[in-house]
């Protein structure tokens, strides 16, 4: 098992290796003149070189991929070119509201798909399975843009269940308050794939052998369904869950922006707008960082789970 | 009785099986007539200008307020009168001379041309600046349909080349490709397009289309590997070398034609998920220039219209969109059904 | 014992269809009865698509049961109870306890994150109540009956752990935990290496006798059925052609079918200059052949006038087979080795030996047999010869090329001279080829044939020199039977005009039927076209009954080699015997046919 981890880790060497080049060459040099952009349009030459000088942006490329493998590895990144916050300052007090909102998506998302997974399993063929199948399908057709807007509109604007937007400083204001609206909303958009996703994990495995030698020992079809069954696709539904997580964070994009979430999607966004290097290079590489290693946390859980692969 | 008549093939098969399926039948055609709004847009004898402001500011939809509002209502001009009583505070204008001179000479010209009368009500609304909604849909649905259509084709077309090559190979060109693979998807899908985004300042159509196909070969990617690494050492391929085909024939003449029926679907799913991500970018304003339009500028009009009470925009849009992708993912659901019936319970 | 109105299972006019979507009813099986007595082995014998396996599943109620169709004036009578009409509860009542059920894929009949134990005691809990304590012992007493070495220790295995043999005596273990009165067999040794089949088949033997049960083996292999069963009931597209007492049918077979089936078999002894084939029998008796295009018989369009004209062309005396030393050697192939990498540990990896060096000597018009079970290295030394693996050593001379060494400038040459038939018909054709894109090919690729019309007529004339109606060539591969694609395949080999033809267990996966004529149109071409074959197989009697010469292989060495007779007759090695007594009945093709 150590080996294997071990051998995992230096395979992700170059892969990250790859992330950071990539990066480095999307802003560095396809990007890389932002001066003009920042300097705002009555600059004079002065000006821009003297921000392209601050920028570092003057110097030869070798060097600023350099300075870049530095900042990744010290963690610091230096300050944002829009409000000049530190950026590891900004990484640190955003994480706080994106996972307060990530998290409960993340949990009520997986009970309410496995669920109604199961349930789609147990009733296939029927009425309930197309209906639902051909429900989910439209449901996913309605971009998120729509369901926020017209979200906040409808349970905020005019009922008022929710408040439209904001945020506060206390954990559990957060959650019972500004967080359930776009929880709740983004649970409709992402339900509907998982759903998708988890009903053919689980029809792949009804289909199997082992099930028809089940059946003639004389077990339930509730037993097969909930303790065979389940236990084969869960599997692949836990393995995809954890591996679907850094996805989550940029899903949540959309919600934090629309509700005023103070969290790192929005902050993302904002850079965007705003052309602020340092917070997307920043954001890129960290965010790669997680997906390796949710990917990597993932494909272990497998092999503890699954009996079959081999633990060298 | 022998008879030379050709038998069926796949896609014959197939289409035959999909025939039979009401509900993807149903999908087909509500496809192609999307489809064929485009083209007609797109040959410029559909909705040929959107910019035209034909309508009153936020003229509510006709079939909503009755028809009989419908009426060309005439356009008050808005130019100031001429006999306002200014007080002067005992100050010349210095130009009246200039100015009485130019009334004498052209009496009947005097201030702005009137302007065509503008429409109270438009067939499904009308916009802030009175641009009608119907127009500015079928624009926006050519715009959407296209980047969708056309980066889908360019992300499977990049995906199908990288995968054969790599599951054909195998060893290092495969652990190249497979390291390039990594790499693109460490960084989450919307993340990477939004950093290339941020990257090129200037916006575009094509600019759209290659942002999203040079990022979404993934998912080709990803099952045509897996579909030509079983594929190669099947029988049918081993005996294809036996007899003397090379590799490209290998790869392209033999196996390809197996494949292509996962090619398809994935091409189908690429081009749902294509529109849904350029939405959000034009919606962002990461997306299409400013004097294109697109469903997602639209749905970005219509955030601020909803809170004023004019909801025909965002109706229109999300209507547009939802049914397109619906009909969409229908269509890809019964294109994998007619293509592999075994996988169908 | 056969005493009257001991009948456990009484099967009465079972029909079953069933409806796929958009296409009409297929029928399975189409009025099927018979009995099953206490105490006794009934086998079920046909071939693939007779209905066999329809019925057996049909008793417990195991068919999918949406597209499955079973007419209302069936019945499956147990013990008064027709099982067809049973609630849902009475059948799991009666499945596993009463009536138990093993299956021919035993890897996937286990469920792969359970351990061996948890799934015995599951059972055990289920219909016995035993407790955890009481249900963990009986459990490892039950492994010890099917004869597992260390039980107890592998009650927490889990089944990819096991071997094929293994996992199907755990697969009996879960069978008879509840001591049934009944237990189906369902082809459990079809998927098993011929000393496996053995022991496993002694094994129900056994059981049947200590419990006192019955048991509904089914199976293709006719052989089987005379050391196992007292019953035999002989199936066909559905229909019972026969049934009675073994030594009854064996003895004086009544049905044509039933002849056919028996007779097609390659003898162990004698060596007949052609198999007998189905259509020989059939055309005698009143049953005519009328199928059609279907699995299982077959229309034999190029079939040689002789073998309808001489009714016992076996009793005529053969050509000479063996190594004769005025043979010239066609291809020398001495000491090839053949690794393979497997990762192993962190960085490392570890040599997997699959051929440990075979030497021999294949001469023209001449048969070189390989023979070994799964694992021996047969068909990796195969895929050697033909340039599809690379050899790690030796060599293998043909006409003074090395075929393991290829110049790139002899390549497409040589590979005209040795052509290879694969072992599945299903995989071996391009589906999204036409026959006449298949064959084409190779005429294509090696510029046989001046122009379109010279192709044209030579693909004719192969299609009906293997026995297929010209109007093939516009078919796809999926509309002809296992046996047509096998001869597509053997056509599409002939393109080329090869001296060399490795026949890689090719007709391993065809119904008995089937393979006596694909093994009669091996035979003929060889004489036609004087081709030497190296015939690679794990069926003796089919070894036996094509080669000269034949290597028998174990764990990639070669054991024993020689002339095919004297291996056969007289085996030096431990291996070559242990082989020979695995097959049932010693393959005796039984008396009075």
């Amino acid at each position: 098992m150590i080996a294997y981890l071990i051998r995992r880790i230096w395979q992700m060497i170059p892969t990250l290796l790859g992330v950071v080049l990539l990066v480095f060459f999307l802003f560095n040099w396809v990007g890389g003149d932002p001066a003009y952009v920042l300097a705002g349009k009555m600059a004079s030459p002065e000006d821009i070189a003297n921000i392209r000088h601050q920028l570092g942006i003057d110097r030869p490329l070798w060097e600023q991929l350099w300075i870049f493998i530095r900042q990744i590895v010290s963690g610091d990144f230096g300050d944002s070119w829009s409000t000049h916050e530190p950026v590891s300052q900004i990484f640190r007090t955003r994480l706080g509201p994106s996972m307060t909102l990530l998290i409960p998506l993340m949990i009520l998302e997986t009970a309410v798909a496995v669920l109604m997974a199961l349930l789609v399993s147990a009733f296939r063929g029927s009425l309930l399975d197309r209906s639902l199948m051909v429900a989910s399908t439209m449901v996913m057709s309605i971009s998120l843009l729509v369901y926020i807007i017209v979200g906040q509109y409808v349970f905020a604007s005019v009922l008022g269940w929710f408040p439209v937007k904001g945020w506060s400083q206390q954990l559990s204001q957060n959650l019972t308050t500004y967080a359930v609206l776009p929880v709740l909303l983004g649970l409709l958009v992402s339900v509907a794939p998982s759903l998708r996703l988890y009903r053919t994990f689980i029809l792949d495995e009804v289909g199997q052998d082992y099930v028809r030698t089940a059946r003639a020992k004389g077990v339930s079809e509730t037993r097969i369904l909930w303790v065979h069954v389940l236990r084969n696709a869960g599997i692949p539904i836990v393995t995809n869950l954890l591996m679907g997580l850094p996805a989550l964070l940029t899903g949540a994009f959309l919600l934090e922006r629309f509700f005023a979430i103070p969290g790192i999607g929005r902050e993302i966004i904002l850079a965007v707008e705003r052309s602020d290097f340092p917070i997307i290079k920043a954001a890129t590489v960290y965010v790669a960082m997680a997906t390796l290693v949710a990917n990597l946390l993932g494909d272990m859980l497998y092999r503890v789970l699954d009996p079959r692969v081999n633990l060298d | 009785m022998t008879t030379t008549m050709r038998s069926p093939g796949l896609w014959t098969l197939a289409w035959r099986r999909l025939c039979r399926d009401r509900v993807g039948m149903v999908s087909l055609w509500v496809v192609l007539f999307y489809f064929g709004v485009v083209l007609l847009a797109l040959g410029g004898w559909l909705a040929p200008d959107w910019t035209r402001e034909v309508g009153v500011n936020y003229a509510p939809p006709t079939w909503w307020m009755g028809a009989q509002e419908s009426e060309n209502a005439p356009v008050v001009p808005t130019t100031a009168p001429d006999n306002v009583a200014a007080d002067l505070y005992g100050l010349q204008d210095p130009l009246a001379s200039e100015f009485a001179a130019m009334h004498a000479a052209y009496p009947n010209e005097v201030g702005l041309p009137p302007e065509p009368p503008r429409m109270q009500t438009l067939p499904l609304g009308g916009d802030k600046w009175g641009h009608d909604v119907l127009t500015k849909l079928v624009k926006g649905s050519q715009t959407s349909l296209l980047v969708g259509f056309v980066a889908a084709l360019v992300a499977t077309a990049l995906g199908t080349l990288f995968g054969a090559v790599a599951g054909y190979f195998g060893r290092w060109v495969d652990d190249a490709f497979n390291w390039l693979y990594g790499v693109f998807t460490a960084i989450p899908y919307l993340l990477l397009v939004f950093a290339i985004a941020a990257v090129l300042q200037q916006r575009g159509v094509v600019t759209i289309i290659l942002i999203l196909g040079l990022t979404g070969w993934t998912g080709v990617f990803r099952l045509v590997r897996a579909e030509y690494l079983k594929h190669k050492s099947r029988e049918y391929v081993l005996a294809a070398g036996a007899i003397g085909a090379s590799n490209m024939r290998r790869m392209f003449v033999h196996i390809l034609p197996n494949v292509s029926h996962v090619i398809l679907v994935q091409l189908s799913l690429n081009v749902v998920g294509f529109i849904k991500s350029e939405v959000i970018l034009s919606f962002l304003g990461f997306g299409v220039p400013v004097d294109v339009v697109s469903w997602g500028s639209m749905l970005n009009e219509a955030q601020n219209e909803l809170i004023l009470g004019k909801w025909w925009q965002l109706a229109a849009a999300d209507l547009a969109m939802a049914v397109l992708v619906t009909a969409f993912s229908m269509l890809t659901d019964a294109l994998r059904d007619a293509l592999d019936p075994k996988l169908k319970q | 014992m056969n005493t009257p109105n001991s009948s456990l299972l009484s099967i009465r006019h079972l029909q079953i269809g069933f409806k796929l979507q958009g296409e009409p009813l297929f029928s399975a099986v189409s009025g099927v009865s018979f009995e099953v007595p206490q105490r006794s082995t009934v086998a079920l014998v046909g071939e693939s698509g007779s209905g066999k396996s329809v019925t057996a599943l049909s008793i417990l109620g195991l068919l999918p049961k949406t597209i499955t169709r079973i007419d209302p004036q069936s019945e499956i009578l147990w013990q008064g109870q027709n099982l067809l009409h049973s609630t849902q509860a009475q059948l799991r009542a009666v499945r596993g306890k009463e009536i138990s059920i093993i299956f021919q894929e035993p890897m996937s009949s286990l469920n792969p994150v359970f351990t061996v134990g948890d799934q015995l005691i599951e059972g055990l809990h289920l219909h016995l109540g035993l407790s955890q304590r009481q249900a963990n012992a009986r459990a490892v007493e039950l492994l010890h009956e099917v004869g597992i070495p260390e039980p107890l220790r592998r009650m927490g295995a889990y089944p990819h752990q096991l071997s094929g043999g293994q996992q199907q005596r755990v697969m009996i273990a879960m069978a008879i935990g509840c001591e049934p009165k009944l237990l189906i067999a369902d082809e459990p040794t079809t998927a098993l290496d011929v000393t496996i089949q053995r022991q496993i088949l002694d094994l129900i033997a056994d059981l049947q006798q200590r419990l006192h049960m019955s048991v509904l083996f089914i199976t293709h292999d006719l052989t089987l059925v005379g050391e196992i069963a007292d019953q035999v009931v002989v199936m066909k597209s559905g229909l019972v052609r026969e049934a009675g007492l073994v030594k009854d049918v064996f003895h004086a077979p009544q049905d044509a079918y039933t002849r056919a089936l028996l007779a097609c078999r390659p003898p162990l002894h004698g060596r007949p200059h052609r198999l007998r084939v189905i259509d020989d029998f059939m055309s005698e008796g009143q049953n005519p052949v009328g199928a059609g295009v279907g699995v299982g018989v077959e229309v034999g369009v190029g079939v040689r006038p002789h073998a309808g004209s001489d009714p016992y062309p076996y009793l005529h005396p053969y050509p000479m087979r063996g190594l004769t030393p005025p043979d010239d050697i066609l291809l020398d192939v001495r000491d090839i080795k053949k690794d393979f990498r497997i990762p192993h540990g962190l960085w490392g990896h570890r040599l997997f030996h699959a051929v440990k060096g075979a030497t021999f000597q294949l001469a023209r018009g001449k048969t070189v047999g390989i023979v070994g079970e799964s694992g021996s290295g047969k068909t990796t030394l195969g895929l050697v010869l033909m340039g599809l693996h690379a050899a790690n050593g030796g060599s293998a001379l043909f006409e003074g090329h090395d075929l393991l060494k290829p110049l790139s400038s002899d390549t497409l040459a040589m590979k005209r001279r040795i052509q290879i038939v694969f072992q599945n018909p299903y995989a071996s054709l391009n589906p999204r080829f036409t026959v006449e894109q298949i064959l084409m090919e190779p005429l294509m690729l090696h510029g046989i044939g001046e122009n379109a019309a010279e192709r044209g007529a030579l693909m004719r004339q192969l299609l009906l020199r293997v026995g297929l109606p010209v109007d093939s060539l516009y078919r796809y591969p999926h509309e002809f039977s296992g046996g047509q694609r096998q001869r597509i395949a053997i056509a599409r080999c002939l393109t080329v005009k090869p001296e060399i033809l490795i026949c890689d267990e090719s007709v391993s996966a065809l119904d008995v039927s089937v393979q006596a004529q694909v093994l009669n149109l091996l035979k003929d071409l060889q004489d036609e076209f004087h081709m030497s074959y190296i015939f690679i197989s794990h069926d003796l009697a089919v070894v036996r009954y094509m080669s000269d010469q034949i290597l028998v292989m174990s764990e990639g060495e070669v054991v024993e080699q020689g002339d095919a007779d004297t291996v056969f007759d007289h085996p030096q090695h431990a291996y070559t015997q242990k082989l020979l007594a695995a097959i049932p009945n010693r393959g005796q093709t039984p008396p009075g046919v």
